[in-house]
């Protein structure tokens, strides 16, 4: 038997019939194999129209093939049903010929199936196989993988990874690039390569060959780099065919265009994407998962949802757990629906307003504490539909009006008789995250193997944080309001079911959320045992509780009303560890200023043994903050480090105030760089008074080591962050910018530029 | 969530909104610190009146500031009849 290959990816051809498959070996090599495959896709509807539809496109020379099928479609079908399946002749025109068809029924007499999953996809699904399976060839094109995709101790193929960039010449890179900008330096794993462009371009083609990875790993390779890298080899005559990143040709253009898009209540942004073809390019800078997860956990990922390892770094977990969710649907013979057609259920008023609840969230009580005992629900929201068997078929089924499992509140009853779709995926994931979790603290392996372990624990914990808010998405293929809403009731009569029992064991409850429970021993000389608290809880509430640690001291911060804010507290477990909630250091617009601050804050707390100790050196932690002050308003703070990121919430024109963030946008809109909604501006505040948006900031791309700041509004933000921090100790703002020395005004009768006059808003009517 | 509905968080913030202009017409200090005294209150449940999830805002309102209220008397007195006794007692009696 030949030894054992992997896949590494599935790509498409261009000739919009087939697929190439791309296998390593272990020595290395890389084999490729082009097979045709030209998946259907299903059409459901009417039996007498599906026949009119064949006959309509038995002439259609975008289609390849129209056949009558018979198959169980949805998850909620107990047996087979006639569908039609429709192979167009190229894949590319999968979508647009499904839409067609759509329209064609007037949108509601047709619903389509399997239209939007990738070939690569639906190739993975149909043959069992996975991206970065260890495969072994049975016979022409006919490849069978070695083992399942939810193996938990597999062998991942060596995968060559190197590092790539690309420098401006003098240097440009985060500042701001010209459009005749030319290259002059490029970084290829351990090479730097320099020299005039064209022979750098064409070089950088030669080292490609020779080192040859597997990955190209940049930071911003999506934003800049790639694009830059094309657009500069086109300015050379170079073309798609002749200079290729890839191992075999890739189209210049993005394969998805950049974004902004609203999502938890912000907007972000997401670059245009560059993937290349058989060797992979991640972009650490356009992907929320690559510094948690790194290349074991998206490996990881990758096998389980099919997805390519370029499509899985980029897209969010969600898409992931959605693929995850497919796989298994397909698994079972059910099919992906394209438009999900399935409107909220009718509902009262009244159960509206009881559904649309989160979790408990306590107000803390604000001030220092200690001896506090922290408790968690491990996975609390997945574990839930688990063990309650909450998914869309499962839900208020037709089969079991009697059910017991209602959720609290609502009655929305469970299936007692099969598991449904979502418990299916979601319980084989916690199996898994709890093995590796077990392996990455097994003080028996190497180093090595546990961050391994701890990286594949990473990407896996994200991908159940998604799936409970993947259930109340709109677009959600099997998502169902009415599972989130069943998920939350659960969750919240389960704290309010531990509050007494907490009490009961001996304890005070200080604060809970969601799914996390602060506690405080009633008799401090005779304290509970945390663990022996968790261990019966979790067997109470068939739940997985778990003991965080004890708390040296906590500190729950105030809001502007005096009542304690739920996630706003910093605290020292005993054994070492910080834990920090909403404060500077968590936030990314936080200048480097304030973050050193709190540092020096945090260091001085940390040899505290308990709260009276924190009290006790609340005139140090006053005296560290004065020194900063008469730094900062001794004018020589290091400009750099009072950088202040802002992200861009709407386009510039959009803006109806004027602010440091629109006086940012408009010098770099000035210098010809847009910023989209979602991405961030860095700027220094340098005359917080200025009615120009010349003189009010300094954009980081245009700051210079001599540019002098405005020393009143930095005083400001110190003294905010000083009471953020010290406010339980009895620290206000104002009493803080009294003491503290006096910053120089603007000089007098200083002059004001023009623009000042047009950008003054016309007061109120 | 707070799709359908505003939050009890959100609705509370509107109401609380709407008694702005009630407290500008008051005119003692006294008065004014009793009336955030009562706001305060009002905000200090928003979680158990959250898990109630009653359809009546103002019973949750009135509910949370009763408490507020309630939890700054001084406990009764020792062998002083608790209310709540009074009435089963005189059932006794008869």
């Amino acid at each position: 038997m030949p030894s054992p290959r992997w896949i590494l990816d599935v790509t498409e051809e261009p000739d919009g019939r087939s697929l190439r498959i791309w296998l390593k070996g272990r020595d290395g090599r890389v084999d490729e194999q082009v097979v045709e495959y030209r998946p259907p896709f299903l059409v459901d509807g009417e039996t007498g129209r599906l026949d009119a539809l064949a006959g309509e496109l038995a002439g259609d020379p975008r289609v390849a093939s129209v056949e009558r099928c018979a198959v169980r479609p949805t998850l909620f079908d107990r047996r087979t049903r006639p569908l039609l399946s429709v192979t167009p002749a190229r894949n590319p025109d999968r979508k647009r010929l499904a839409g067609e068809l759509d329209a064609r029924g007037g949108y509601v007499r047709f619903t389509l199936y399997d239209v939007d999953l990738a070939p690569a996809q639906l190739f993975y699904l149909e043959r069992r196989l996975y991206p970065f399976a260890p495969v072994v060839e049975e016979g022409p094109g006919r490849l069978r993988a070695l083992e399942p995709a939810a193996t938990l101790e597999y062998e991942a193929p060596p995968l060559r990874s190197v590092p790539f960039a690309i420098e401006l010449a003098e240097g440009r890179r985060d500042g701001i690039v010209r459009a005749d900008d030319t290259i002059r330096k490029i970084r290829l794993g351990g090479i730097e390569l320099e020299g005039p462009e064209e022979e750098l371009v064409r070089e950088l083609g030669r080292e490609l060959a020779r080192q040859d990875p597997d990955v190209l790993l940049t930071s911003g390779g999506d934003a800049f780099d790639l694009p830059w890298l094309y657009r500069r080899a086109a300015a050379h005559g170079l073309t798609e065919e002749t200079f290729v990143l890839g191992r075999r040709r890739a189209p210049y253009r993005p394969a998805r265009r950049a974004a902004s898009y609203m999502t938890y209540g912000r907007i972000v942004h997401t670059d245009a994407t560059y993937p290349l073809v058989g060797r992979f390019h991640l972009d650490r800078a356009n992907s929320m998962l690559y510094d948690d997860a790194h290349l074991d956990g998206l490996v990881d990922a990758s096998r389980l949802s099919r997805l390519s390892l370029q499509t899985v770094i980029r897209q969010s977990p969600g898409t992931c757990f959605t693929a995850m969710e497919m796989a298994h649907a397909r698994d079972e013979g059910v099919h992906v629906p394209w438009k999900k057609n399935r409107p909220e259920g009718f509902k009262s008023a009244r159960t509206l307003l009881a559904g649309d609840r989160g979790g408990v969230i306590l107000l803390p009580p604000v001030g220092v504490h200690d001896r506090v005992d922290e408790f968690d629900f491990a996975s609390l929201y997945p574990h839930i539909m688990v063990r309650r068997n909450l998914s869309i078929e499962t839900l208020d089924c037709p089969c079991c009006p009697r059910s017991p499992v209602r959720a609290p509140g609502l009655g929305y009853r469970s299936c007692t008789r099969r598991i449904g779709l979502i418990p299916r995926t979601l319980g084989p994931l916690l199996a898994r995250r709890l093995a590796y979790k077990a392996q990455a603290k097994d003080p028996a392996r190497p180093d090595a193997e546990r961050k391994r372990y701890a990286h594949r624990v990473k990407m896996l914990k994200w991908i159940l944080v998604t799936a409970f808010g993947y259930q109340g998405y709109r677009n959600a293929r099997f998502g169902r309001i009415e599972c989130h809403e069943a998920i939350n009731a659960y969750a919240r009569e389960l704290l309010a079911d531990l509050f007494p029992a907490a009490e009961a064991a001996g304890y005070r409850v200080l604060h809970g959320i969601v799914d996390s429970l602060w506690l405080e021993p009633k008799d401090r000389e005779h304290p509970p045992d945390p663990e022996a608290f968790a261990r019966a809880m979790s067997t109470r509430c068939d739940l997985p509780l778990g003991y965080e640690g004890r708390y040296r001291w906590i500190l729950f911060l105030p809001a502007r009303t005096g009542l304690g804010v739920p996630n706003r507290y910093y605290g020292r477990y005993e054994h070492g560890e910080f834990k920090l909630r909403g404060i500077g250091s968590r936030r990314h617009d936080t200048p480097l200023l304030l973050r050193r601050f709190e540092g020096e804050i945090l260091d001085l707390f940390s040899r505290a043994p308990d709260a009276p100790a924190v009290r006790a050196l609340l005139p140090r932690a006053l005296a560290r903050a004065r020194l900063f002050a008469e730094k900062v308003a001794g004018g020589d703070w290091p400009v750099e480090e009072l950088l202040i990121a802002h992200r861009v919430s709407q386009p510039l024109v959009e803006y109806s105030v004027f602010n440091e963030a629109v006086a940012a946008l408009r010098q770099l809109a000035h210098h010809g760089v847009v910023r989209e909604p979602g991405e961030t501006v860095r700027y220094v505040i340098v005359d917080r008074r200025a009615r120009s948006w010349r003189d009010r900031v300094r954009i980081a791309e245009l700051l210079e080591p001599g540019t002098s700041y405005d020393r009143g509004a930095y005083l400001e933000l110190l003294a905010r962050s000083a009471e953020t921090l010290l406010a339980p100790l009895g620290v206000g703002r104002s009493a803080l910018l009294e003491e503290w020395p006096e910053p120089p005004g603007p000089p007098e009768g200083r002059y004001r530029s023009p623009e000042a006059i047009g950008q003054r808003r016309l007061p109120a009517a | 969530m707070g799709r359908t509905a505003p939050t009890y968080r959100q609705a509370l913030e509107e109401r609380l909104r709407r008694w702005d202009s009630f407290g500008r017409l008051l005119t003692t200090p006294e008065e004014r610190a009793a009336f955030e005294r009562i706001r305060l209150g009002a905000r200090r449940y928003v979680a158990q009146a959250t898990y109630v999830g009653s359809p009546d805002l103002l019973e949750s309102i009135l509910l949370s500031v009763l408490l507020d209220l309630a939890r700054q008397l001084p406990p009764p007195a020792e062998g002083a009849a608790h209310p709540a006794s009074a009435p089963r007692a005189a059932a006794r009696a008869r």
